[in-house]
């Protein structure tokens, strides 16, 4: 009788890592491609070069997969191309970037029909609104690095150590970005004390 | 750094509060304080709406179809095909050959060889009318194959009207 293993379970039993997700672009792009295309929408403030980013990204780490050592999580993989990918952007189109965020920014009033309402009341609803548009006009003044990071943090929710691989910064050099930003986002909801 | 719990937390208390790192003596000052308690809600508040607005934002965008740019054909293409450079060495060659061979064999042509623009031929009122008519045939044939969106709804706009005006006539009669 001749058995047959899940490469899978292969995989979890010699520690390998499994590369399914990479394998499949049409996986990649399912799993990532929605919380890769808010994480660059919000660093780089233009939805339309945020597509052409995440394409390049998942792109690239699909013909780069062999190189995917498994020791962080794909996300965090895909992230730290993304910023790669957004820096080449910075390098190559600085006098355009960020500064049509005016116009182009992701407009997050346009979503508040489509939200499921766990809040209470209308006015709620508006509040709840308005805090969100708060954030995100606080999120134009603060630096590139402050943004990224803020994001990666509280709108992504990595781990300070999985934010330390996608950016290549000290961990102490990323606490002080988060707590900068934490601090320039209190100022603008209006922070009191 | 847990100093000042009978007063505020600091901007590092309140960043590691976001984080859920703080310690438990500012969890106990959350409890006794409540300027600071209430600021702590009102911002992890706005930003977990933010979260989840944007959240919604990009699922929607990403379920769109993503915008193709059109492929547009390099500049210089041919320039890339093996083909393109024997046809044109071809007819390189057999350009030179035909005027190597036409100057071995020029024969001066006399003047009274060389054409001439001829004025058109005079073209009868009755033949102009006919020519006319079949125009017009022709035109009202064509409109009424056409049809519009609007006109399949029964609409008719200025533009679809001026566009059903009968031809230019070309000549005139």
């Amino acid at each position: 009788m001749q058995l047959t293993l899940n490469p899978d379970i292969i995989a979890c039993v010699t520690g390998e890592p499994t590369l399914t997700e990479l394998n499949d672009i049409e996986a990649l792009d399912r799993i990532y491609r929605s919380r890769l295309l808010r994480f660059v929408a919000y660093s780089t403030g233009d939805p339309d070069l945020a597509e052409t980013v995440v394409q390049d990204c998942l792109l690239k780490a699909y013909n780069n997969r062999d190189s995917f050592r498994g020791d962080c999580a794909v996300y965090t993989w895909l992230a730290h191309i993304a910023l790669n990918l957004i820096r080449d952007h910075q390098r190559t189109r600085k006098f355009q970037f960020w500064r049509k965020v005016q116009k182009t920014a992701p407009d997050l009033s346009e979503m508040s029909s489509l939200l499921p309402s766990r809040e209470s009341s209308p006015e709620s609803q508006m509040l709840a609104r308005e805090r969100a548009q708060q954030v995100s006009v606080a999120l134009e003044t603060l630096s590139v690095n402050q943004r990224t990071i803020f994001l990666m943090r509280f709108i992504e929710e990595m781990e300070l150590q999985e934010i330390c691989e996608a950016t290549g910064m000290q961990i102490s050099t990323v606490k002080t970005h988060l707590h900068r930003a934490v601090k320039a986002v209190r100022l603008k909801l209006g922070g009191r004390i | 750094m847990e100093r000042h719990l009978t007063n505020h937390l600091t901007d590092e208390q309140f960043t590691d509060l976001l984080l859920g790192t703080s310690p438990s003596a500012v969890q106990a000052h959350l409890k006794a304080c409540s300027a600071c308690a209430e600021e702590a809600e009102r911002v992890s508040g706005a930003i977990g709406s933010f979260e989840q607005h944007s959240r919604i934002w990009a699922e929607r965008r990403a379920a769109m179809p993503p915008i193709m740019a059109p492929v547009r054909p390099p500049v210089f293409e041919w320039l890339h095909r093996p083909q393109a450079w024997t046809a044109a060495a071809l007819a390189i060659a057999l350009a030179v050959g035909v005027g190597v061979s036409a100057r071995n064999h020029h024969v001066p042509v006399a003047p009274a060889q060389v054409a001439t623009a001829q004025p058109a031929p005079a073209v009868s009122p009755a033949t102009l009318k006919a020519d006319n008519e079949l125009l017009s045939a022709i035109d009202g044939e064509l409109r009424a194959d056409e049809s519009t969106p609007a006109s399949a709804y029964g609409l008719s706009t200025a533009a679809h009207e001026s566009r059903n005006r009968p031809a230019k006539r070309m000549i005139d009669e």
